[in-house]
């Protein structure tokens, strides 16, 4: 996509975001809109770090509820001001990521899957067990100032303000990560991606790149966490289970990573969906899980995928399986 | 004495008590091209492998201008212009043809890695392809592009790892023609495995034979036709 | 040291989930996340077979169900889906987990049911000066029995044979005439009958619930991973130790005891994540 497209549709975007807002009257939907949004950007951060390193994290939780927890200890301190502490959660998580990720993305595999996975299950137990400091397993309350950014709190929190607060963070990282990926670093990682022997051989390090994927994919995430902790004014240890990561996924696997907005889309799709489902079955979990299984065994590039298959795109990068097996069959 | 821009001291490769590679020494000078030649399994991929670093050394050294480079990695070699191509395809295969030699130029920190990249891909014939995604090539296109991405940014030893692999006869003269113009234009010295004869003996300025981990015989094309060893372990009557 | 005793039970109830996710993930490299719900599965199943008849029943029925669930899934599932991406299988198991715990509920009720145990073992016998129900006892013998038996059967039996060569090498195992679909099948029904078997066994001394399948999958994880995926051997020890940390841990040292199994299995994958990285391509 050129940069002009790329611009006009994110101003698109927006402009489609706010005029929503402002003529919805359902707070209701609205909310739930708003939920779907964080979500979307949950696994977004997630479906990144499967498109450009093809690797799939079941802990992904752990980025989205700490960034939460930083938030409200932060808060409870009264150590920085609201705004810098969002900041912080962020940054810090995303930096956080970057070293872990200097000694985890070398895992190959479903192994680094497991790594994940035992790593979130470390912060699940710990924010359980710390009554102290995070509440327990009650979860903690999140004590907002009145203002943020100069505007009152009670007005981002009318579901029509947050929608939009939301849809435009959504959006606005989309744009970040699409321009990112057109840079030497997204060709780098992409050249990494699809064969990580080669790129040694022309001359890339490999692991810095990767960890610095990892690290934008747990920021988008915590960016997720934070804005569902200003959303819900609470965080628990819920938000850091291992089923919220498989939900992710899920979601992630569903919307597809064929295009960057994919996974965004599968979050949508699961909770209006839910929601719709709601009302006239309680089985939406079991449908969820079919879904799942369909989408996989015979639309392996999700929503998305399909979606640009209907609208002719040429076949574009990250639309294939890991490359590793790939570059064996190149014989 | 000649300064070689590539030497391979003494190199033994032993692995899972295979000793794929078991005492080799052999030279490359500035502007040369050596041919690589013996049977299957008799060690020339591997030798390869030890020069660029994919696999370690049991013994011996690698220099490369003068610089011993045997505890160096491969993106540690490449940097310092020592470059290989794949026997097995080896190329990036959801990128765009320009992008990925484009970027392969600019990581070998060429001022201009557009230019060069164009420069490339013009005498490999692929400029008609820049905008291809890699895994819609034909197979012969992917294996120019494999050397592609080993050609840009100059480097001062190029290894090529039987570049003719699986492609007909033309291709094949084509391809040889064109390498030894761009390498020669370029100031590359050539290290080159390969089975075809035609080709080894066409362009080769010097060639080693190997058998079995070892070299058998080594000198120019006319000296290694006439060598009877070379002709009873490998050529026989094709050359 | 009731404490000791009852880690043993625990251990005993891993060996059993832990050897069924082994023997699955040996023969189709797939981590089987659905495998905590097919316990539950089989507890439920247990619990309602036993309601129209007795324990006895149920402990060999509710397995044999889940025996022929398994040999479906292998043959209708992983089976198709062989040639795929690894993750690509492990998160269809994550959607079957799904569809598992909707049904179970659904069935069931979200609500606690016990199952009690058998009479004959209903009471309480003296262990070296301690009183401890009888059916624990019962419980920590069938571990034993199942180490012991699935060890024998591997090591000695024909079928083990092609079970371990399987495991190492399908393809060559293939080629030599073993009929590797029909092995599959089996040794995934196999592994998720002894799920359900530990399902039912569990049933009398954990209460049923909804939630019982995700704490076992998860110790089920970090048993496999740390005994190493390609031993069964390494399963049961690290079951029967990790049953120790538990019950121990949950006394004397709860944070560590919950935190140092996790830490271990981030240790050992990042050490040697070759086992689990598909050593077959």
């Amino acid at each position: 996509m050129s940069l002009t497209k790329i611009i006009i549709s994110v101003l698109v975007a927006l402009a489609a975001g706010g005029v929503f807002a402002a003529t919805v009257g359902s707070g209701t939907l609205l909310s739930l809109l708003t939920q779907a949004t964080i979500f979307a950007i949950f696994a977004l951060g997630l479906g990144f770090l499967l498109r450009q390193n093809g690797m799939v994290s079941f802990g992904h939780a752990t980025f989205y509820g700490t960034a939460g927890y930083i938030v409200g200890i932060l808060l409870q301190t009264k150590a920085v001001p609201a705004e810098a502490a969002m900041l912080i959660a962020v940054l810090g998580i995303a930096l956080f990521a970057f070293l872990l990720g200097l000694i985890v993305v070398r895992v190959p595999g479903i192994a680094f899957g497991m790594l994940t996975l035992a790593i979130g299950q470390m912060f699940f137990l710990t924010a359980s067990r710390s009554r102290g400091l995070t509440g327990g397993a009650d979860g903690m309350n999140i004590d907002w100032p009145s203002t943020l950014f100069g505007v009152p709190v009670s007005t981002l929190l009318k579901p029509d303000a947050m929608f939009a607060l939301c849809w435009s963070v959504l959006v606005l990282i989309v744009l970040a990560l699409a321009l990112l990926l057109r840079s030497r670093f997204g060709a780098i990682t992409e050249a990494v991606r699809d064969n990580e022997e080669r790129a040694r051989f022309i001359g890339i390090r490999t692991l810095v790149p990767r960890a610095a994927v990892f690290a934008l994919s747990a920021g988008v995430t915590a960016i997720g966490g934070v804005l569902s902790a200003l959303n819900t004014g609470f965080v628990s240890p819920e938000s850091l289970h291992w089923s919220v990561s498989g939900v992710a996924l899920m979601m992630v696997v569903v919307g597809g990573t064929r295009a960057l907005w994919g996974p965004a889309l599968g979050a949508i799709v699961y909770f209006l969906v839910k929601d719709v489902l709601g009302d006239y079955a309680n089985h939406w979990m079991a449908i969820f899980g079919i879904g799942l299984i369909v989408v996989i065994v015979f639309a392996p590039q999700g929503i998305s995928g399909a979606l640009l298959r209907l609208a002719g795109k040429r076949r574009v990068a990250a639309d294939r399986p890991p490359p590793a097996k790939r570059a064996a069959a190149l014989d | 004495m000649t300064e070689y821009v590539l030497q391979a001291e003494d190199v033994a490769i032993h692995y899972g008590g295979v000793k794929a590679v078991d005492g080799v020494n052999m030279t490359l000078e500035r502007g040369q091209v050596r041919g690589l030649i013996g049977p299957n399994g008799a060690g020339k991929s591997t030798v390869i492998d030890a020069i660029t670093g994919r696999r370690r050394l049991t013994r011996g050294k690698v220099s490369l201008r003068g610089e011993d480079v045997s505890e160096l990695d491969p993106t540690q070699r490449r940097q310092r212009g020592l470059s290989r191509s794949f026997q097995r395809t080896s190329i990036f295969a959801q990128m765009p043809v320009r992008k990925q030699v484009e970027l392969a130029s600019y990581k070998m920190g060429v001022a201009d890695p557009g230019a060069d990249a164009d420069d490339v891909l013009r005498e490999l014939t692929l400029t008609d392809l820049n905008d291809v995604i890699a895994a819609d090539l034909g197979y012969g296109e992917q294996r120019r592009l494999d050397l592609a991405l080993a050609l840009v940014g100059s480097p001062s030893v190029l290894l090529l790892d039987e570049p003719m692999a699986g492609l007909s006869v033309k291709e094949s003269l084509d391809l040889a023609h064109h390498l030894k113009a761009l390498t020669k234009r370029r100031d590359v010295s050539v290290l080159l495995v390969e089975h075809d004869m035609d080709v080894v003996f066409g362009i080769s300025d010097v060639i080693t034979v190997f058998e079995l981990g070892r070299v058998i015989a080594s000198g120019d094309p006319a000296e290694v036709r006439a060598n009877p060893r070379v002709r009873e372990a490998y050529l026989g009557s094709a050359a | 040291m009731i404490h000791l005793f009852n880690g043993l039970v625990y251990g005993a109830l891993l060996i059993v989930m832990c050897s069924g996710l082994a023997l699955i993930y040996g023969l189709r490299r797939v981590v089987n996340f659905a495998h905590g719900s097919l316990y539950m599965l089989g507890a439920y199943l247990g619990y309602t077979i036993a309601s129209y008849s007795n324990f006895w029943v149920a402990l060999v029925a509710a397995p044999a169900i889940m025996l022929l669930l398994g040999a479906a899934l292998d043959r209708f599932g992983f089976r198709l889906l062989q040639d795929r991406d690894p993750l690509t299988v492990v998160l269809v198991t994550f959607g079957l987990l799904l569809v598992i715990e909707d049904v179970v509920q659904t069935v069931w009720g979200k609500g606690n049911l016990s199952l009690a145990a058998p009479a004959l073992l209903s009471r309480t016998v003296d262990l070296l000066g301690t009183p401890v129900p009888a059916y624990r006892i019962a419980v920590i013998a069938v571990g034993a029995a199942v180490a012991i038996g699935l060890t024998l059967w591997l090591r000695w039996s024909r079928v083990g044979l092609f079970v371990r060569a399987s495991s190492t090498d399908p393809t060559t195992t293939a080629m030599q005439g073993v009929n590797t679909d029909l092995l599959s099948a089996g040794v995934v029904g196999l592994g998720t009958a002894l799920a359900g078997l530990a399902g039912v066994v569990a049933a009398p001394f954990l209460a049923l619930s909804p939630s019982m399948s995700s704490d076992v999958l998860i110790d089920s994880f970090v048993v496999v991973v740390i005994g190493g995926l390609g031993s069964l051997a390494g399963a049961f020890v690290t079951a029967l130790v990790l049953g120790q940390v538990q019950a121990l841990g949950a006394v004397f040292l709860p944070d560590v005891a919950a935190l140092l199994p996790f830490a271990l299995m981030v240790a050992v994958l990042l050490w040697k994540p070759a086992g689990l990285a598909g050593s077959r391509t």
